[in-house]
């Protein structure tokens, strides 16, 4: 029987089996493969070294070794043309001047393997699609939050507009007679619903951020100018509590493309944070300065310094660090949030440098306008 | 619109298991703001129809076959940001495999439509042991309950699981359907209240998700 279906078993062993067939010559060079193999490895393995087939892990192929380890099955790792190496059973027949190598797949092997990718891979998708849900139902969530801190912020407005303007008239009109008391409890009304009013437009600009709602006015503008009219401004509390503010400009700074109302905001927010954290007698430096294709601004007090592990959460929302303002002034612990907001709306960046007892510096850059091709 | 080339295209990059070719095309269909429903009809399903007929017919290996569902499975979850977004209507279903059952793409499909409907769609896989359908049932208290069987071999399986079900909660509209009735096995669901075999996802949404509109 045997030398009949021989021709027909090597055919088919050359042509179609999925086994590794190969005949090695006894100094380690491949001198016959089928086409199963050539495939798996991606190259025509006769006239190559077994080594390049063969990846040994550890120790060098040892031919001699492995024939005399062929009694029994051994595990041979594979290099393939996918890059992963494949594990195949391996047995070698010392044919006299050749040897035999034959490697089989455990597929029973395979076959448990794939199940278990199977079931990871839908457990990984019914946990995405569950992720995914919730990720929509908090979404909504936000959208319905911020919805409600718009309505409310707006409608609280106007009565503590109504609370200002009576403590304002009654201040102005009836100081004189006035108890020194009467005048104390009148100017806490009135800086509370300052702070109030303060508060409000703080969420009513953080609830247009959330929403996305966030218009920017752009326009070409002159930030020195802008910044020069906000020191002017903040000179004025500066100077009560005996700080100086002084800006640097050393260069000749181009017109940049900003909203002039938000970039005033945020100068605000950024110098009179600065005086806030001051001791008297410091001083606030504004500069401005050209970085590559952007212009900066820093602000930098000789003020208490922030902990370096509150930095990271200085420009999130409702976060207030431990350092206390030398005025007692209040915090919202929005201000930042919201900065940190529109300089990103224009493509800018913002960040800090700080030494607890030396000062702060805050920085933020605006991208200059292209020239016109 | 999904024309027939564009189809051959996809499918060729499913059987190969081209996970990369299959997800360009399925996001250049969405940016297009193709319907969910297109997509989920005229690509996810009419693929994976394609696959199971190959597979029938030995032209593809089980293991192409599973990686064309494994492809299918991630391209479906690109199109959650809109399918979750609907607007809810209140109404709750229940969407699970029988016990023995591991083919879950159509299941999930089927979730995934109660959701586009505003419904939410609460999907539990393959495999799904009966006890546990029934605890969380009571936990859910669905309007509905939809059972997949995917392989004509598991219907033994979902007529033990239906009638425990109505053992429990004897007025609760259960659907059937799947693949494993594209050969028949409807005739014994026909005698049972409320108990409705669902041929199609048109079907599902002309008769559950969106009656008015017919």
């Amino acid at each position: 029987m045997m030398p009949e279906t021989s021709p027909i078993l090597a055919d088919y062993i050359m042509r179609d089996s999925t086994m590794v067939f190969l005949i090695i010559g006894k100094e380690g060079n491949i001198l016959e493969s089928n086409n199963f193999t050539d495939a798996l490895v991606g190259k025509k393995l006769k006239g190559l070294a077994l080594n390049e087939l063969f990846i040994d892990f550890g120790k060098a192929l040892d031919l001699d070794q492995l024939l005399k380890e062929s009694t029994e099955k051994t595990l041979v790792n594979l290099s393939t043309a996918a890059n992963l190496p494949e594990t195949y059973y391996f047995r070698f027949y010392d044919l006299g001047n050749t040897i035999l190598a034959l490697g089989e797949a455990n597929n029973y092997e395979i076959g448990l393997l794939r199940k278990s990718m199977l079931e990871l891979n839908q457990e990984l998708n019914n946990l995405t699609r569950e992720l995914q849900k919730k990720n929509a139902e908090l979404k909504k969530l936000n959208e319905l939050k911020n919805q409600f801190l718009g309505i409310a912020a707006h409608d609280l407005r106007n009565p503590i507009g109504i609370i200002m303007g009576y403590s304002d008239f009654l201040l102005e009109e009836l100081i004189e007679e006035l108890t020194p008391d009467q005048i104390v409890m009148l100017e806490t009304i009135q800086n509370t619903s300052e702070f109030m009013l303060h508060l409000l437009n703080e969420l009513l600009d953080l609830s247009a951020i959330e929403s996305g709602k966030l218009r920017l006015e752009k326009q070409k503008s002159d930030i020195s100018a802008l910044i020069r009219k906000n020191i002017t401004i903040n000179g004025v509390i500066a100077a009560k509590k005996n700080i100086q503010i002084q800006m640097q400009s050393f260069e000749s700074i181009p017109d940049v493309l900003f909203d002039e109302n938000k970039i005033e905001q945020i100068l605000n927010n950024l110098i009179s944070n600065a005086i806030k954290f001051s001791l008297a007698g410091t001083t606030v430096r504004v500069n401005l300065f050209l970085t590559g294709d952007h212009v900066t601004v820093a602000v930098a007090d000789q003020g208490q310094g922030i902990p370096p592990h509150e930095i990271d959460r200085l420009f999130k929302p409702f976060q207030v660090t431990s350092v206390k303002s030398t005025g007692g002034e209040k915090s919202t612990g929005l201000g930042l949030s919201i900065v940190r907001n529109i300089i990103l709306g224009h493509g800018g960046k913002i960040w800090v440098e700080s030494k607890v007892g030396v000062g702060s510096t805050f920085y933020f850059s605006l991208p200059l306008l292209r020239p016109s091709p | 619109m999904i024309d027939n080339k564009l189809f051959l295209t996809y499918q060729s990059s499913l059987l190969s298991g081209s996970r990369s070719g299959c997800t360009q095309i399925v996001n250049g269909l969405i940016k297009s703001e193709i319907s969910i429903k297109e997509l989920y009809i005229n690509l996810f399903q009419r693929s994976m129809y394609e696959v199971g007929t190959l597979w029938e017919q030995n032209k593809i290996s089980v293991a192409t076959e599973h990686l064309c569902t494994s492809v299918t499975e991630y391209l479906i979850s690109l199109c959650y940001p809109s399918i979750f977004s609907a607007e809810h209507t209140g109404k709750k279903a229940i969407i699970t495999c029988t016990p023995g059952e591991y083919h879950q793409i159509g299941a999930r499909m089927v979730a995934d439509y109660f959701e586009l409907h505003g419904w939410d769609g609460y999907y539990l896989g393959a495999d799904t042991p009966a006890d546990e359908l029934i605890k969380f049932t009571t936990e859910k208290l669905p309007d509905l309950m939809a059972i997949s069987i995917s392989v004509s071999f598991n219907h033994a399986n979902l007529l033990r699981l239906v009638d425990k079900i109505r053992h429990t909660f004897p007025d609760l509209t259960i659907l059937v359907g799947g693949q494993g009735f594209r050969w028949g096995g409807d005739e014994a669901f026909q005698s049972l209240e409320n108990i409705y075999l669902i041929r199609s996802l048109d079907e599902l949404e002309t008769k559950f998700l969106n009656p008015q509109a017919t």
